[in-house]
């Protein structure tokens, strides 16, 4: 196919997302990826949990499986297991990977599954209305922490780096090119490939942290990120790493031995 | 090539303008029957994809296509041949 646009269903658009929700443009960057790799709807799959994120792969023209919360990782095991020839992509949310999924996650990464996961982190439950998920920054104010989050926020891309996937990146949805390399470097990776997405939960988070609308968010997540190469060069210096701010780029890609990998 | 914001798509949000380096799309001002404010284009075809895509055959810049989270934002062809009306000053 040409064009990304081609991935989508076109009857199923406009989308539920609110005005300005960053998920739209992770599902553009991801599936223009997948464009480019050259693969064809018939060989591919989305799977995804349940949230606003998880009902990305129901915009997609392929097979894909809409399971229960933060079952994505388990269901695309399966399908990766007895056909390791489909090319299987997971949509997931913060929620949903980290939360109820949490143990999933890291285990999948063990074992490096032949799998692509790519989630759109909006630091918060989107979808029943705001609370506090396991990566609210410390101090954000959420339905849940109305005094401001105490608890520090799990960092998603250093978690699938120590749990042993083959390849981690972190990028934003201001980073459209950057992420689009990221999630097509994920797919060519043979074991598990994780792409952790910043994006703007205007409704859920933004009105609540001072971010009044997408635009503000967008614009906070382009000033707040950090390339990775400068982020190194900042600790190598020993000096204070910002706390406000995130490195983005490349955590991690290499070659333990990986399951589901199609043979040859 | 010509720049498109489909208005049964568009939510308004303003990424757009966020991102175009030539500033193509700027701010509506007023809501459409959605009760949506549609960004309007300032003289889109200073794109670069309006102007390069033919040539290359490939999609170049397209950074708000990219990032239009609701897939509003697309190029049609334009007619073969439109004749421009030119203005001599004498
Ligand atoms: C077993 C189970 N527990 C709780 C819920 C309620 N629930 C639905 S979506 C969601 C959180 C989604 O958060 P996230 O994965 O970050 O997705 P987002 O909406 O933010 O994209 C929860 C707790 C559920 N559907 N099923
Ligand atoms: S609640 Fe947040 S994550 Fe869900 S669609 Fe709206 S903006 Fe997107
Ligand atoms: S493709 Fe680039 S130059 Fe053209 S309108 Fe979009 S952002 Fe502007
Ligand atoms: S980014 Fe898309 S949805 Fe948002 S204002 Fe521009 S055209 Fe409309
Ligand atoms: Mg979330």
């Amino acid at each position: 196919m040409k064009d990304f646009r081609e991935w989508l269903r076109e009857d199923r658009m406009p989308h539920i997302y609110c005005t300005g929700c960053g998920n739209g443009t992770v599902i553009n960057c991801t599936l223009n990826a997948v464009n480019q790799m050259g693969w064809e709807p018939e060989n591919t799959v989305f799977i995804s949990g349940i949230g606003c994120s998880s009902r990305a792969p129901g915009y997609i023209i392929t097979d894909s499986l809409h399971t229960t919360h933060g079952r994505a990782i388990p269901f695309a095991t399966g399908v990766k297991l007895c056909r390791p020839d489909l090319h299987v992509v997971v949509f997931t949310g913060d929620g949903d990977l980290a939360a109820i999924g949490g143990n999933h996650f890291i285990h999948a990464c063990r074992r490096n599954i032949d799998l692509t996961v790519v989630c759109m982190n909006n630091y918060i439950y989107g979808m029943t209305g705001g609370q506090g998920s396991p990566c609210t920054p410390l101090g954000a104010i959420s339905t849940t922490t109305p005094y401001g989050c105490d608890e520090a926020p799990f960092d998603l891309a250093s978690l699938a780096t120590a749990a042993g996937a083959n390849y981690v990146s972190r990028w934003t949805s201001y980073h459209v090119k950057e992420l689009t390399r990221a999630v097509k470097a994920g797919l060519e990776t043979p074991g598990l490939s994780f792409i952790e997405a910043m994006v703007q939960c205007p409704t859920g988070y933004g009105r609540r942290n001072k971010l009044r609308d997408a635009r503000l968010m967008v614009q906070w997540m382009r000033d707040h990120s950090v390339l990775m190469k400068k982020w190194k060069q900042m600790e190598a210096e020993g000096r204070p790493l910002p706390e406000d701010k995130f490195p983005v780029g490349e955590f991690v890609r290499r070659h333990r031995p990986a399951m589901g990998v199609p043979e040859e | 090539m010509k720049l498109i914001i489909d208005e049964t798509r568009c939510k308004g949000c303003n990424l757009c303008t966020l991102v175009c380096p030539y500033k193509i799309f700027q701010e509506g001002t007023k809501p459409n029957h959605k009760g949506v404010v549609v960004p309007v284009l300032d003289r889109p075809e200073r794109c670069t994809n309006c102007r390069l895509q033919k040539l290359y055959g490939r999609v170049l810049c397209g950074v708000c296509q990219m990032i239009c989270p609701d897939q509003a934002i697309t190029w049609v062809d334009e007619d073969p041949y439109s004749p421009e009306k030119v203005v001599v000053e004498e």
